[in-house]
């Protein structure tokens, strides 16, 4: 395949409730030129399978899958851990889907979403889940009722469930906190670095915490694990 | 404000990191290219700027003076010597603390802005009242810290207090770098320190006995020609600050004496 095409493009998937992404994804595809391209896949939880099925789609099609922009963390991570350039930056429509901080206590189903690395000192708290776009540095922390996703590092304290949610998890790209607590449970976190551009989430498992490599709640855990990147 | 005075504020959350000791060298540094510099002296519990700079003596009228309107801004700034650039404005009594604001500060600076290219402020250690008061003044910031996970975490807390008072921008400098013991991974190395602050790396400074000793001389090491090793770093930092591409030393470079580079070859076997 040549690659005369640099410019920048982004295909945009239609909302959920519109209609499926994949009823008229070809005919809008054909209006672009072959090359890379990034796809906006809106509010569409896409699993590793998925994504799979989608790279290969735009690869014969003669593109190249340069970026995932997503409102849906899991997919954010699903395609992190498929090794997928992605892009965590999300549209302004998908901010406005995301909880601000001073609706929290209107519904808790909800994502809290907060942009930019929490310094030693700060501290974030949410009644649901919580999506951290940026690194969680030492003497920072995170806590949420329910689960806490980091796009970036978590170096410092995660507190995922800590209405008692055991349930809850705590995913970042990479796990390597000062501790972590999920419900009750209190663990110190794990010496050494993971390995990199492994996307990692502590979990409880029969009573501790557990760490293992991200599996998102889309992907089958039984058919495959994910592999790690390159 | 008209002029592109250039407003530092040098902090670091953890006390005795080194801020007073860049300030002064900076601020001699700075005059010594051409530059009006004026330090200005923060740390109004703590003050010892004007001990650093050998102008103790020298100082009749300070800040307080100043904002009280019991004299003229002129009368209080105390010209170094040597370098007829510098001016110090001194920290006045600590009782200054009662009744000081940011807007106080804001109005000292205000003042200096006229007649100098550089105003360094030289900021007392925590992140209470007197550092929320020094950085209302200020435009950008350096940070200082030691390769030490506790001056480390202390700068991290001040950055994020910089950057919600949009001081911008905002640069490192690693003080009291050993470069034997980040050798021996007995010290955070600087990608260690970087990592975590994410700030871009104004310089480093290696752990050197000159600073000490000219502490105690009242003169900064960037006043005489020295060629020491942080009087070196200084010196660096202070062209950095007008854009000059300096590379930053690789501490393991430095500080290997002909001994240890041998040794280090036998333990390769090369021999
Ligand atoms: N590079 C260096 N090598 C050796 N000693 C140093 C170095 N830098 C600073 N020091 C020493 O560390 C001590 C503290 O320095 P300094 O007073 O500049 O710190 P500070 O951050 O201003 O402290 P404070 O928070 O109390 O105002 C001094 O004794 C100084 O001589
Ligand atoms: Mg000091």
């Amino acid at each position: 395949m040549s690659i005369e095409n640099n410019e920048r493009q982004l295909i945009k998937f239609p909302l959920r409730k519109e209609e499926d992404w994949r009823t008229s994804f070809k005919s809008k595809l054909a209006k672009f030129k072959e090359g890379f391209i990034e796809v906006d896949c809106k509010d569409w939880p896409l699993s590793w399978k998925d994504l799979v099925k989608l790279k290969s789609l735009l690869e014969r099609s003669g593109f190249i899958l340069d970026g995932i922009y997503s409102q849906i963390p899991e997919t954010l991570v699903s395609a992190y851990s498929l090794g997928l350039p992605t892009n965590p930056l999300l549209s302004k429509e998908a901010e406005g889907n995301y909880q601000t901080q001073q609706n929290l206590n209107q519904s808790e189903e909800r994502v809290l979403f907060h942009e930019g690395t929490l310094r030693s000192g700060e501290h974030i708290e949410a009644r649901g889940d919580v999506l951290l776009l940026g690194d969680v540095n030492p003497g920072a922390q995170v806590s949420a009722g329910g689960n806490v996703m980091i796009w970036g590092r978590l170096l410092g304290i995660a507190h995922a469930g800590k209405t008692g949610n055991l349930n809850a998890k705590i995913i970042a790209l990479e796990l390597r906190p000062l501790q972590l607590r999920i419900a009750n449970e209190v663990a110190r976190g794990p010496e050494g670095k993971p390995e990199p551009g492994l996307a990692e989430e502590a979990i409880l498992y029969s009573g501790s915490i557990v760490i293992r490599p991200a599996q998102t709640i889309f992907v089958n855990k039984k058919t495959h694990t994910i592999p790690p990147t390159p | 404000m008209s002029k592109n005075t250039r407003i530092i504020l040098i902090c670091s959350g953890k006390g005795g990191v080194g801020k007073t000791t860049l300030t002064a060298n900076l601020g001699i540094a700075l005059a010594r290219q051409g530059f009006r510099t004026a330090v200005l002296d923060a740390d109004f519990g703590l003050r010892n700027l004007d001990l650093l700079l050998g102008l103790e003596n020298r100082i009749v009228y300070t800040a307080q003076e100043v904002l009280e309107e019991s004299c003229r801004l002129d009368q209080a700034l105390v010209k170094h010597k040597q370098e007829p650039n510098l001016a110090l404005l001194p920290a006045g009594n600590p009782r200054m603390l009662e009744w000081l604001k940011p807007e106080d500060m804001q109005r000292i600076v205000s003042m200096l802005i006229d007649d100098f290219d550089y105003v360094l402020i030289d900021c007392p250690a925590g992140v209470e009242d007197g550092f929320r008061n020094a950085v209302a003044a200020s435009k950008e910031a350096i940070v200082v810290t030691n390769p030490e996970i506790s001056a480390v975490r202390d700068a991290d807390r001040v950055i994020g207090l910089l950057n919600t008072h949009s001081v911008e921008p905002i640069q490192l400098v690693l003080n009291r770098v050993r470069p034997k013991m980040i050798a021996s991974q007995e010290m955070l190395s600087v990608n260690d320190v970087t990592d975590i602050l994410a700030l871009p790396l104004l310089g480093l400074v290696l752990e050197d006995e000159q600073v000490i000793v000219s502490t105690n001389r009242g003169e900064p090491l960037t006043l005489s020609s020295s060629k020491s090793p942080a009087a070196r770093c200084y010196t660096n930092i202070a062209k950095r600050m007008q854009g000059e591409e300096i590379p930053i030393i690789d501490p393991s470079k430095e500080g290997s004496s002909i001994g240890d580079k041998f040794k280090r070859l036998m333990q390769t076997k090369i021999f």
